[in-house]
């Protein structure tokens, strides 16, 4: 266990003096964060700006949902999506082969091999936008509230990265795959929207077959203390289901390419 | 000149085959570019059950189904990644060979490009399909000359994001942070293209600079012709303005792209 | 110890022919093909041995390693390397083994060398003593000095190898596995590549089975010889071994000076009663001699006519395997 640790603090060392190799990343993370959160706000605007209620969800409650789905965006491009990338980029030019040579669980090891520390800017406009959203609403989420909202966030974080491996795991199949991140960056646009504003069919869908919209509509229920005990518990219940499923699908592929490559 | 046109012409067919043995070999990736465009689907969704409480701004539910229907199928018919393939180039060091051939590179990633077409159509016809059978053709015109010139709309919308594509790409000779800038130019696209709202729907001040932008022509401005009742000579200057955008716009990415390659004949990788 | 016993590995390909309704086709539909990469190869190697894996491209020499490194399934038959059961991937073995490929790298590309080896401390839990005292162990070896500061992507093919081996060898495995560790490079990186792995199987009693297209990493490095071609092992032995049963022919080269007054010049019936001539220079000659005849034709060169530069060689190693593969492909 300490050297799975030992091995993401060297890889998170490693993506720090990367991304500080540069200075000007700083100005064009700092930018690309506040125009992508003013474009995720922008059809809220426009909505809210007509309608003060849709399907019961006024415009400081859409904005907590906007606010964790900002935050898990971070997240999926911060610490996710990099080291996707590079799993297929290994996979690409074979040298993924090592990989399977080291004693450590291969899982682990592609898991943790890059990240974009600059995402951190847009997590702390998820937050402010967070903080914001309370103020309109004129109330404060109570503790209880918090603590579940923040371990929702955490089961988001966890399921977004189950759906990861299935998909890396794809690539394992199918050859090349290299926008695989863009794949999952446009399922995951459909999480700005609290599930109940869309319509039947597709609330089913982003309920229960790709459980994007649950990441951040339930997170969002909770702290707004509308969620029910039942679903939160069922909702970790499905990403604990969810990572489960995801490790066998690795194993599968692992499996897979090792009786297939040459 | 004359010699380098015509041995570019007879390429073409091979190009082109080639192109098309690409995208098939490549099945699965092409799936997912094709999948990384719906969130046309996703909005509209989201503003037919707005609607349905009552049409909003002027578009009720039929009218969006119209709009986000017929933005699909204009993505679906001009979308391109030639930004990502030629930075890929750069980065793997198979620049150099496009350069080596004696056409210009920007006839051979159209061809690439435009290789796609065939398959992304696939798509676009079902969309065709539901556009003018359902509930939703009462948003698609019957004007006849706005239906014709539709389909030069949708070409020269082609060639600007093209360009723009390219150019973007182009960039790479220079710069290393490419790919932010590519991700930046999504965003702007998303917004000022009308991709992700109708842009008469925005704020007024976002509207007006929208309107002014070239990114309006790659998308609206075909959207807007299959979908409005247009007075023939606000169509005609339309499509006068989309030349025009063409014309610049593709000059500017040729200018850009010779000025990587000294650079890049210069410096190497 | 390592022990292979009729191991077979064969793979399904797709295969597509060119042209546009083809293509088309195979968006739905695809055919495959079995490709036998290895097909029944049987060997065992003791700890401590050198062994040169042989043979065209294609042969299944790489698949071969990559089954004993345990990257590959077998599809059937054993293959046990220091005790266990190599594709089951124990954590144990992985820490006593490595593998270098020649075309692929290890290696971080944009960040230095010395990254690289740091990640590779942490996964093998290598302790910090052991690892500094390993790492300038290597370093002194292969020469690396200021290397393994630099981005790995500025370095040269050489300098890349180099650091490549120090990286697959900071664990101190006791197996190595060498799949073309010396393509590309040139004759004195060669030759230095050569120099270190044999002085690191002498320290540490490491095995090493090596793979390699250039003749001579094989014949410098490798005692014994394992030659596989089309997925069958043909040869299992030593070098001296395979030569004499191929062609037992000995190769005899001579500068010719001005001959005796009253001798025999060395023109062609001169030449013809002495052996085969197989090449002819200028004044270099070689012949091609039965051994048994050797004696008496060297004392007519070295006598009658006088040569200089007198060499006896046994065929060159590319002419046996041409002549071996030349016999199996008929």
């Amino acid at each position: 266990m300490r050297k799975y640790l030992r091995l993401a603090a060297i890889q998170l060392r490693i993506s720090l003096a990367s991304a500080m190799a540069y200075r000007a990343n700083f100005l064009i993370e700092g930018v690309m964060a506040t125009a992508s959160l003013g474009l995720t706000l922008l059809p809220l605007i426009v909505l809210y700006g007509v309608r003060a209620d849709v399907n019961g969800w006024d415009l400081p409650s859409a904005l907590v949902v906007m606010a964790y789905f900002t935050g898990l965006r971070a997240v999926l491009e911060g610490l996710i999506s990099p080291s996707l990338v590079d799993l297929v980029e290994r996979i690409r030019s074979g040298s993924f082969d090592y990989v399977l040579l080291k004693p450590v669980d291969a899982q682990a090891m592609v898991s943790a091999s890059r990240y974009e520390p600059w995402k951190v800017f847009d997590l702390l406009g998820a937050i402010a936008l967070l903080i914001y959203a309370f103020y309109k609403r004129g109330s404060a989420p109570s503790p209880a509230e918090i603590g579940l909202g923040m371990g929702l966030f955490v089961a988001g974080a966890l399921a977004m990265y189950a759906l990861w491996i299935v998909c890396a795991a794809a690539s394992f199949w199918v050859g090349r795959l290299d926008n695989l991140m863009y794949l999952l960056g446009a399922i995951f646009d459909t999480g700005r929207w609290p599930v109940m504003v869309l319509p039947g069919a597709w609330r089913f869908i982003f309920t229960f077959v790709i459980p994007i919209a649950v990441m951040t509509t339930f997170p969002a229920m909770a702290l707004l203390g509308t969620l029910k005990a039942t679903t939160a518990l069922a909702t970790i219940g499905g990403t604990f289901a969810l990572l489960v499923v995801s490790r066998l699908v690795w194993r599968a592929a692992i499996r897979s390419y090792t009786s297939a490559s040459s | 000149m004359k010699s380098q046109l015509s041995r570019t012409v007879r390429a073409l067919p091979t190009l082109l085959r080639i192109g098309v043995a690409e995208t098939v070999a490549y099945r699965a990736e092409f799936i997912v570019w094709i999948l990384t465009t719906t969130q046309p689907l996703i909005m509209m969704s989201l503003w037919t059950s707005v609607a349905r409480g009552g049409s909003f701004k002027g578009y009720d539910a039929d009218a969006f189904v119209a709009y986000y229907l017929a933005t699909l199928l204009v993505r679906q018919l001009t979308g391109n990644w030639v930004a990502w393939q030629m930075m890929e180039e750069i980065r793997m060091g198979t620049m150099a060979m496009r350069l080596l051939r004696p056409i210009h590179p920007f006839v051979t990633y159209t061809a690439s490009q435009v290789a796609a077409l065939p398959f992304r159509s696939i798509i676009a016809l079902p969309l065709v399909v539901i556009l003018l059978v359902t509930s939703a053709s009462s948003g698609v015109t019957h004007d006849p000359m706005q239906l014709a010139m539709f389909p030069l709309s949708i070409a020269m919308a082609w060639l600007i994001t093209f360009a723009i594509l390219f150019a973007i790409g182009s960039l790479a000779f220079f710069l290393t942070q490419t790919m932010a800038i590519a991700t930046l130019y999504f965003g702007l696209f998303s917004l000022f293209s009308g991709y992700l709202l109708p842009l008469d729907l925005l704020p007024t001040p976002i509207a007006k600079i929208a309107a002014v932008l070239p990114f309006r022509f790659t998308l609206s401005v075909p959207v807007e012709i299959i979908t409005r009742t247009l007075p023939h000579g606000e169509l005609a200057r339309l499509l006068a303005a989309q030349v025009a955008w063409t014309v610049a716009l593709i000059a500017f990415a040729v200018w850009l792209w010779n000025a990587g390659v000294r650079r890049f004949e210069s410096v190497g990788t | 110890m390592i022990v292979a016993k009729d191991l077979k590995k064969h793979f399904k390909v797709h295969k597509r022919p060119p042209g546009f309704g083809a293509a088309v086709k195979s968006l739905f539909h695809r055919t495959y093909e079995t490709v036998k990469a290895v097909d029944g190869v049987s060997f065992t190697i003791e700890r401590g041995e050198r062994v040169g894996f042989l043979g065209p491209n294609g042969a299944g020499k790489t698949t071969t390693l990559k089954v004993l490194a345990g990257l590959l399934h077998p599809t059937s038959g054993d293959a046990t390397v220091e005790g266990f059961v190599p594709f089951q991937r124990s954590p144990e073995l992985l820490s006593k083994i490595t593998l270098v490929m020649g075309q692929k790298s290890q290696l971080i590309w944009d960040l230095p060398p010395s990254e690289t080896y740091a990640m590779n401390r942490a996964v093998f839990d290598v302790p910090r003593a052991q690892f500094d005292a390993t790492l300038k162990e290597l370093t002194e070896l292969l020469e690396l000095g200021d290397l393994v500061d630099k981005p790995t992507r500025q370095l040269s093919l050489g300098e890349r190898m180099k650091c490549e081996l120090a990286a697959a060898l900071l664990h101190q495995p006791t197996t190595l596995f060498l799949d073309e560790p010396t393509i590309g490079l040139d004759v004195a990186m060669q030759v230095a590549i050569r120099d270190f792995v044999r002085s690191y199987n002498q320290r540490h009693s490491a095995t090493v089975l090596l793979t390699s297209h250039y003749m001579d990493d094989v014949v410098a490095l490798c005692p014994r010889i394992i030659v596989i071609d089309r997925g069958t092992l043909i040869h299992d032995g030593d070098l001296r071994g395979l030569v004499k049963q191929m062609d037992p022919d000995k190769r005899v080269s001579f500068t010719v000076t001005t001959p005796l007054p009253g001798g025999p010049g060395c023109d062609d019936e001169t030449l013809a009663k002495l052996g085969t001539v197989l090449a002819k220079d200028g004044k270099r000659i070689t012949l091609r001699v039965q051994e048994r005849e050797l004696p008496s034709v060297v004392g007519e060169l070295l006598g009658t006519l006088a040569v200089a530069d007198l060499a006896i060689e046994d065929p060159p190693l590319e002419d046996i395997l041409r002549k071996m593969f030349g016999k199996v492909h008929k």
